[in-house]
């Protein structure tokens, strides 16, 4: 199968969002800068939720 | 092409006004959100035009109370993007998608109709206000705390009733999404793959995403200011411990994908209208593809470009994912404009839009990358120049894409083609006038003219473009005239369409117009993402057999 | 398998939603889709009021907060000395979880009365949870008003109870549905659909335990 077909692989989408927010967090956290937690919080749980998304849409559609 | 092998009476036991208001068909459904999209783009039209003639001349003119000001501002801003460019482009998709995919209606077509009628009502809340002692005034952002003061943030129970309303459309957008992503991804013909289908399916696939992922978020901030305001909640307020940056956070993480549900859509209908009359395929099809979902991943990490003079912000981290998202969209730019390039080009008024578009969109995207450097955004945020960018992009890109898709497929929707003459006429009118209302406002930013102000000083030069600027706004509310009275024409006398006038690449254009109940008799084979053009040219063959009526569909229980 | 046209077909698949409902071409099941991407859509109404409160915590100067005022309330605020309730509350959540899952599994293989049992048992444990966070609002001595801890407090929770109040209404509609005989081994897709949204639920009430309660 294309590896672009397999259902894992479409979970890195949402993962990339999670690394977005654990580098929204880190820079601010270890320069010493104000931290977002709203905004991290938002983008942790997109990446979440997206993979979720990702996941369900790739392995739940028709195989033709 | 497609003869219809249904019996006349299937759709025909209810007829009329009954129809309309009952019916799950996604075609109807479709005309259904645009009409009433076109409704409430006229109203707020007025409202735009009310407050180009308060500010037309230094000096408060008409709007004495500046809270009926403010109110009419927050209104405009609140009915375009809510009331008329999200759903009309929804109202578009739920045409056009199920026929460009082959599929015989939307996958939850009661909950389409759901969706739908969900919009009058939540407009309807919207401008409740206006007669219940004041309409929301505290501008379409609503910010805190202006948005939790009473009776500044609305004379009466506007603001409530506005929180109330948005969560309703909110909702009917929500539900769209997740209707639209099983359509696609579970009701297309055999043989179309994910990389056979057309751009419009692509582009309203990834705004889906955004629509299901990110208005979430804005119900939970509304409902966090609904607590605020009734319920003795803290969340925005900093002398109990909220914040109201807090606010902004949570609205622009939404907001921001917001703009690009408001744009992907329109992009995705002129990636369907310029092959079609430059008579060459779209040019990079995959990485159009892959620029639209880069669009839209990236959309989510730049929200608080709109907050970078609260002091608040990582600036470096948002400054450079918008400086990033023009990457994706210059790639488009490219793709568009190589498909013209050398082509066969038909300048008929979809075209003529469909090049609006192209060039009115470029300059939002200029003056926005503009302002994604800080130091530019610290002088012009809050200045008619931001003004300028969000309707370059939202009227010279979306609405100029609506207009084109109008023109292209109104004659699959009713049979009848557009009147050109009058089409080119609206297509000057409103290009002038919305050049003559909105270029000005670079320069009146650029010298210092605040937004959502009722009035101006007479002695700092801003009264020649202030003016221009009216004249132009009602240049384009006269452009609506030839519009309506070809519509108007159209529909009683215009030619007929026949199945495919435009000679075009789709799915759509192989059934008849306006299409059968259930859309398709039989699909010809597909092998690329033009079937149509492969059909014409012989590179597919048409349904091979009447499709078998096999096993019994699928019983969803 | 026999060669009945109303059968699902068997898919090939070796992914975890195989065991879910699919249609004849070997897709999920529409209406099971539309569910995940509601839950989805769910989860990222929650992400908004946790930002809200991580938000709030992190720049709160002590959390609980202390309200000098009032020493009786900063009193109430303290969640981690009395845990317990919340504690029972979990362990209902939780095993409601599985009977409901064990109700999905009797009725994939027809065992119509397993699945009624099960699905009963959840409800009843439901209905438990939001009487038993009625009398926690009750007892806690504190409101929506009480400075940002009482309102993110009562938010969050009370949006939660409101989610489990849908889901109690979807399990009844099953239940109701599945004493009428409406559900068979071939087509359940509503109880499917149902057991993932009170999934759902549950995790999110494991997050907010651990996030109130424990951090």
């Amino acid at each position: 199968m294309h590896p672009m077909r397999h259902p894992r692989n479409a979970i890195i989408v949402g993962l990339v969002f999670v690394v977005v927010a654990a580098i929204y967090w880190a820079i601010p956290y270890f320069g010493g800068w104000h931290l977002d937690y709203a905004g991290v919080t938002m983008l942790a749980v997109l990446g979440i939720a997206g993979a979720l998304m990702a996941y369900v849409l790739i392995a739940g559609s028709p195989s033709d | 092409m497609a003869t219809t092998a249904l019996t006349p009476a299937a759709s025909t036991y209810r007829s009329g006004l009954y129809e309309w208001l009952t019916t799950t068909d996604h075609k109807k459904i479709g005309i259904l959100y645009v009409v009433n999209s076109f409704i409430f783009f006229f109203l707020g039209g007025i409202l735009a035009l009310l407050v180009r003639s308060e500010l037309a001349q230094p000096g408060i003119q008409f709007l004495t109370d500046e809270h009926v000001y403010n109110q009419i501002f927050t209104m405009h801003g609140t009915v375009m993007i809510f009331m008329f460019i999200i759903p009309m482009l929804v109202g578009f998709g739920n045409y056009v998608l199920p026929l460009q995919i082959g599929a015989p209606d939307m996958a939850f077509p009661r909950i389409n109709a759901l969706s739908f009628w969900m919009l009058p009502l939540g407009g309807i809340l919207l401008f409740l206000g206006f007669v219940t002692g004041g309409a929301a005034s505290a501008g379409w952002t609503s910010y805190s705390p202006l948005a939790q003061d009473r009776p500044l943030s609305s004379p009466g129970a506007g603001q409530d009733l506005w929180i109330m309303g948005l969560t309703l459309i909110g909702t009917s957008s929500i539900l769209g999404g997740i209707n639209f992503l099983v359509t696609i991804f579970k009701m297309r013909a055999p043989g179309m793959t994910l990389f056979r289908m057309p751009i419009l399916v692509w582009t309203i696939l990834v705004t889906s995403i955004l629509q299901v992922m990110a208005t979430p978020v804005l119900t939970s901030a509304l409902i966090m200011l609904f607590i605020d305001r009734n319920y003795g909640g803290h969340f925005f307020d900093p002398a109990s411990g909220g914040s109201a940056i807090l606010w902004q956070n949570v609205f622009w993480f939404y907001s921001h994908p917001a703009v690009y549900i408001m744009v992907l859509p329109a992009m995705g209908m002129i990636s369907e209208i310029l092959p079609v009359f430059s008579r060459k395929p779209l040019f990079g099809y995959k990485a159009f593809i892959f620029a639209t979902a880069g669009i839209g991943a990236l959309g989510f990490s730049v929200w608080a470009h709109h907050m970078f003079t609260t002091g608040q912000v990582f600036l470096p981290f948002f400054s450079l994912m918008t400086f990033l998202i023009a990457v994706p969209t210059g790639v488009k730019m490219f793709n568009w404009v190589f498909t013209l390039w050398r082509g066969k080009l038909t300048l008929s008024t979809p075209l003529l839009f469909a090049l609006g578009f192209l060039s009115m969109f470029l300059i939002g995207g200029i003056n926005g990358a503009f302002s994604a450097a800080v130091p530019v955004d610290f002088a012009l945020q809050d200045t008619y120049w931001v003004v300028a960018h969000l309707h370059y992009v939202l009227f010279g890109g979306s609405v100029f894409g609506v207009f084109a898709g109008v023109y292209y497929w109104f004659p699959k929707m009713t049979g009848r083609m557009l009147n050109e003459s009058l089409g080119k006429i609206q297509f000057a009118m409103i290009f002038i006038g919305f050049n003559m209302t909105f270029f000005p406002m670079h320069q009146l930013g650029l010298a210092g003219m605040p937004r959502r102000i009722a009035d101006y000083a007479s002695n700092v030069g801003w009264n020649d473009l202030n003016l221009l600027a009216t004249v132009g706004g009602f240049l384009i509310g006269a452009s609506m005239i030839p519009f309506l009275w070809n519509v108007f024409l159209s529909l009683r006398s215009g030619a007929i369409a026949g199945d495919d006038p435009w000679e075009a690449n789709t799915l759509e254009w192989a059934t008849s117009s306006p299409p059968p109940p259930y859309n398709f008799d039989h699909l010809p084979e597909i092998r690329s993402e033009r079937p149509l053009f492969d059909l014409r040219h012989g590179k597919a063959r048409p349904a091979a057999t009447m499709p078998d009526p096999g096993p019994a569909p699928q019983i969803t229980h | 398998m026999t060669a009945n046209p109303h059968a699902l077909a068997a898919t090939e698949e070796h992914t975890p939603v195989a065991g879910l409902a699919h249609d004849q071409r070997g897709g999920i099941s529409n209406p099971i889709l539309g569910m995940i991407l509601f839950i989805c859509s769910e989860v990222m109404f929650f992400s908004g009021l946790f930002a809200a409160y991580f938000s709030v915590r992190a720049s709160a100067p002590a959390w609980p907060p202390i309200v000098q005022s009032d020493p009786a309330l900063t009193e109430h605020f303290n969640l981690h000395a009395e845990p317990w309730f919340a504690l029972i509350l979990t362990v209902i959540l939780v095993v409601s979880s599985f009977t409901c899952q064990f109700g999905v599994w009797a009725i994939r293989r027809g065992d119509r009365a397993g699945f009624i049992r099960n699905i009963a048992v959840t409800l009843v444990l439901g209905i438990t949870f939001l009487i038993g966070q009625m009398y926690d609002y009750a007892t806690l001595g504190f409101g929506l008003s009480d400075t940002m801890f009482g309102t993110t407090f009562y938010t969050l929770t009370g949006f939660h109870g409101a989610h489990v109040f849908g889901g109690a209404i979807m399990l009844s509609v099953v239940l109701y549905r599945g004493l009428a005989g409406q559900f068979s081994a071939q087509h359940h897709d509503a109880v499917e659909a149902t057991s993932l949204y009170w999934h759902f639920v549950d995790v999110v009430w494991i997050a907010l335990f651990s996030t109130l309660y424990i951090l």
